[in-house]
């Protein structure tokens, strides 16, 4: 029979991660080699560029995130900086400025701020703005 | 100031989903040189949206005007005749460099603000828009009178499609092309006419 019971959002399969409980609250910088899930409170940075942040849904993070990929269920106020894919769930609250190679944002979810693709595994900054738009008639 | 008008006879009515939409052609044709323009979403979040113009956008921002409507606290009740609280609603735009945005899109939020906030929102916008920027927006005909709840989003560049049809009552009077020209410190109106009751216009800084 398959176990119905609710599990915090994993990481990724199989990886092994560490995990921020409700009652946690921290303040600081966080790095880690390894998957890591926020369900409590943290302030500061984390830079887990190799692996998964994902932010539970009761995760409260004011911070700025660096990782391979970020999946968000909670809230999360500061910039973000996936090297893959950040995935905005429906409960997800994030204001601030994203920077991926893909970003998802599911109906529902809260987002304000901006957003920049990084295309081709290339970290660029945007290209020049042109200096004028041709007016078709 | 020019304001143009064309009809879309072949469609162009985002009820009947997804439809082409003579407006977005236009704009997407215009804006062809611009190889990553920055673009502001102003409207509710929509996944099929945000996936179509992340494609397109050099830098994608977004803050929602919409929804936040229906918040009391954007009411200043404590005077004897409310009064509209427009810092607080303009407070949900990002952080947007002045002059920078090359393409806003502004859905029907222009017929959900009530009077005397609009000016100070299009000019809000108007100062974020880079010369030759374009604010793509809907407005209801005066015989339409219900939808103010109506989401689009995007099925593509040029196609419009209804994410919720609308049945709430519009609450303020239908605006004018002439109204939106007056309030614009520059640019030019851009008109097209569909079946569905709804305009899309787009203004030119």
């Amino acid at each position: 029979m398959p176990d119905a019971t609710p599990r915090p959002p994993a990481a990724s399969g199989g990886q092994p991660s560490s995990t921020l409980g409700r009652s946690v609250t921290i303040k600081g910088e966080l790095s880690a080699k390894e998957d890591l899930v926020i369900e409590g409170q943290f302030e500061g940075t984390i830079d887990v560029a190799e692996h998964t942040v994902t932010v539970g849904p009761q995760g409260q993070v004011k911070s700025e995130i660096r990782a391979r990929q970020v999946v968000v269920h909670g809230s999360v106020n500061g910039k973000i900086t996936a090297r893959e894919k950040i995935d905005i769930r429906r409960t997800g609250n994030v204001t601030g400025d994203l920077q991926a190679a893909g970003v998802a944002i599911e109906d529902g979810a809260y987002f304000k701020g901006s957003i920049e693709i990084l295309r081709e595994g290339r970290a660029e900054a945007a290209p020049a703005r042109p200096v004028a738009i041709p007016r078709p008639s | 100031m020019l304001a143009r008008s064309g009809r879309s006879d072949a469609g162009a009515d985002p009820r009947s989903a997804p439809a082409p939409s003579f407006g977005l052609r236009w704009l997407w044709q215009y804006a062809q040189d611009l190889p990553r323009p920055y673009v502001l979403d102003c409207g509710p979040l929509r996944s099929a949206t945000l996936a179509v113009l992340l494609g397109r956008s050099g830098r994608f921002y977004r803050g929602d005007l919409i929804t936040p409507l229906k918040r009391p606290d954007l009411w200043d009740r404590t005077r004897k005749t409310p009064v509209f609280r427009t810092e607080l609603l303009l407070a949900e735009l990002p952080s947007v460099a002045p002059a920078s945005l090359s393409l806003v899109f502004c859905w029907h939020l222009l017929d959900l603000l009530p009077r005397e906030a609009l000016a100070d929102v299009l000019l809000q916008v108007h100062k974020l828009m880079e010369s030759g920027g374009v604010l793509f927006c809907l407005l209801r005909e005066p015989r339409l009178d219900r939808g103010a709840d109506a989401e689009w989003e995007l099925d593509g560049l040029n196609c419009l499609k209804h994410a919720r049809e609308g049945t709430t009552p519009f609450p303020y009077p239908a605006l004018s092309n002439r109204e939106i020209d007056r309030l614009l410190p520059t640019g030019s109106v851009k008109t097209f006419l569909t079946r569905s009751g709804w305009r899309e216009v787009l203004v030119v800084k």
